[in-house]
């Protein structure tokens, strides 16, 4: 049995699972999480760090790593990737003129070797704004069609409301599980 | 020679990693030692009576600015203390009452008081907040251990892994409270700051800060 055949094992036993929540800055990441914790989310300041949440669902242990999104920060977020399970890729749906942008951050973030075995989630976010492009504008303009590397899904949401944010987070989790907690 | 000097090395530091699985660690033997790693103190037995690490080990800045504890079933803020306010928020659930000694560790010790309700809760999110100096902490590392009296109640351990330089971050566990029998519940109460926690933190596998704590649940019971 190799070391990482019994670190595998480690990680099944505890069940833990390691999801980082990344996207641009105002996509709306600490929102989501603080959503999805029960928490106020009326004042949100950018986040310059990370904001992570323990908890306990549907029988794992999630670790839920939400790291600022300003350019300046973007840089560090290679020092997340190791271990991570899955990631949300939050977008800002109202936000039309830096989506060339956001799809240009997501596909580098998806040549990185570390991140090769993770579930990817969009969540085409503040869906409750006047004038959100649709789910499929951002399925095209991210060029989510060409991600051929990973396990990929995209939700709707709003962060803010809580709308479909469940939904997201049942799919990743239960996208995680059946790749990785399958061998009991 | 050498190499024989260097297989008897190897031959002692097998046996020392050997034992050292089984064996409790003294906090004695910890002072001494220069550096302080997170395989000693999950080692520790006890409450420890000392710091173990001087303030200046601090060489990061981190600093904890925030730490507030809701009850999850209700949403309610049961305790709220932030450097920026200077205040705490005390709700109607627990009369919290924080002091912190004014020897030279201040800041490093914390006293809470709640009433013994606060055993009573079901899920509860604890978090924290801090701030990181202006260079790259790596490997960040949080084990907490809570004891009443000589036991130890729960041992915590959690990664925070890398920290930007200049950063602010939080962290919030949320947690089911531990099953604890109703006689020690009641000897918990019964006993005020018998309950104490000593949080270690490690930046490269290095004791770098250790703060204490200690409990009261009889709040509210004398007045």
């Amino acid at each position: 049995m190799g070391f990482l055949t019994i670190l595998q094992k480690m990680k099944q036993k505890e069940k833990e699972m390691r999801i980082l929540i990344l996207g641009l800055d105002n996509a709306g990441k600490t929102t989501l999480l603080k959503q999805l914790n029960g928490e106020n989310v009326s004042t949100i300041s950018p986040t310059l760090g990370f904001n992570i949440k323990s908890l306990f669902y549907k029988g794992f242990n999630l670790n839920l790593w939400d790291v600022g999104g300003q350019r300046s920060l973007r840089s560090y977020w290679k020092n997340y990737f190791e271990c991570t399970d899955g990631v949300v890729w939050v977008v800002d749906s109202g936000d039309k003129l830096r989506l060339t942008d956001c799809c240009q951050e997501l596909h580098n973030l998806l040549s990185e070797e570390r991140l090769m075995g993770a579930s990817l989630l969009v969540l085409a976010n503040k869906q409750d704004l006047p004038g959100a492009l649709t789910l499929s504008e951002i399925r095209d303009t991210l060029q989510l069609e060409k991600i051929k590397t990973h396990h990929w899904q995209i939700i709707s949401c709003s962060a803010l409301t809580g709308n479909n944010v469940l939904l997201g987070v049942n799919w990743i989790v239960g996208d995680i599980a059946s790749r990785i907690f399958t061998m009991e | 020679m050498i190499s024989v000097r260097k297989i008897f090395f190897n031959f002692l530091s097998f046996i020392i990693i050997f034992f050292s699985h089984s064996e409790p660690i003294s906090e004695e033997f910890l002072l001494c030692k220069k550096i302080v790693a997170p395989d000693d103190v999950l080692k520790l037995p006890f409450i420890t009576k000392n710091y173990l690490c001087p303030p200046d080990a601090n060489i990061y800045d981190i600093e904890f600015v925030r730490f507030k504890i809701r009850d999850m079933e209700t949403g309610i803020v049961l305790f709220e203390i932030s450097k920026q306010s200077q205040t705490e928020i005390a709700t109607t659930v627990e009369n919290v009452d924080l002091e912190t000694d004014d020897d030279a560790h201040t800041g490093r010790f914390v006293r809470y008081q709640f009433t013994p309700q606060f055993l009573d809760l079901k899920t509860v999110g604890a978090s924290v907040e801090f701030t990181v100096g202006n260079r790259p902490v790596s490997n960040f590392r949080m084990i907490e251990r809570h004891y009443f009296k000589d036991t130890l109640l729960k041992s915590f351990d959690f990664e925070f892994g890398f920290c930007i330089p200049n950063s602010r971050n939080t962290c919030e566990h949320i947690y089911h409270f531990p099953e604890l029998s109703p006689s020690l519940v009641a000897d918990m109460i019964n006993n005020p700051f018998e309950t104490r926690s000593d949080s270690f933190y490690f930046v490269d596998n290095q004791l770098i800060m250790h703060n204490k704590a200690d409990y009261a649940y009889n709040g509210g019971l004398n007045e």
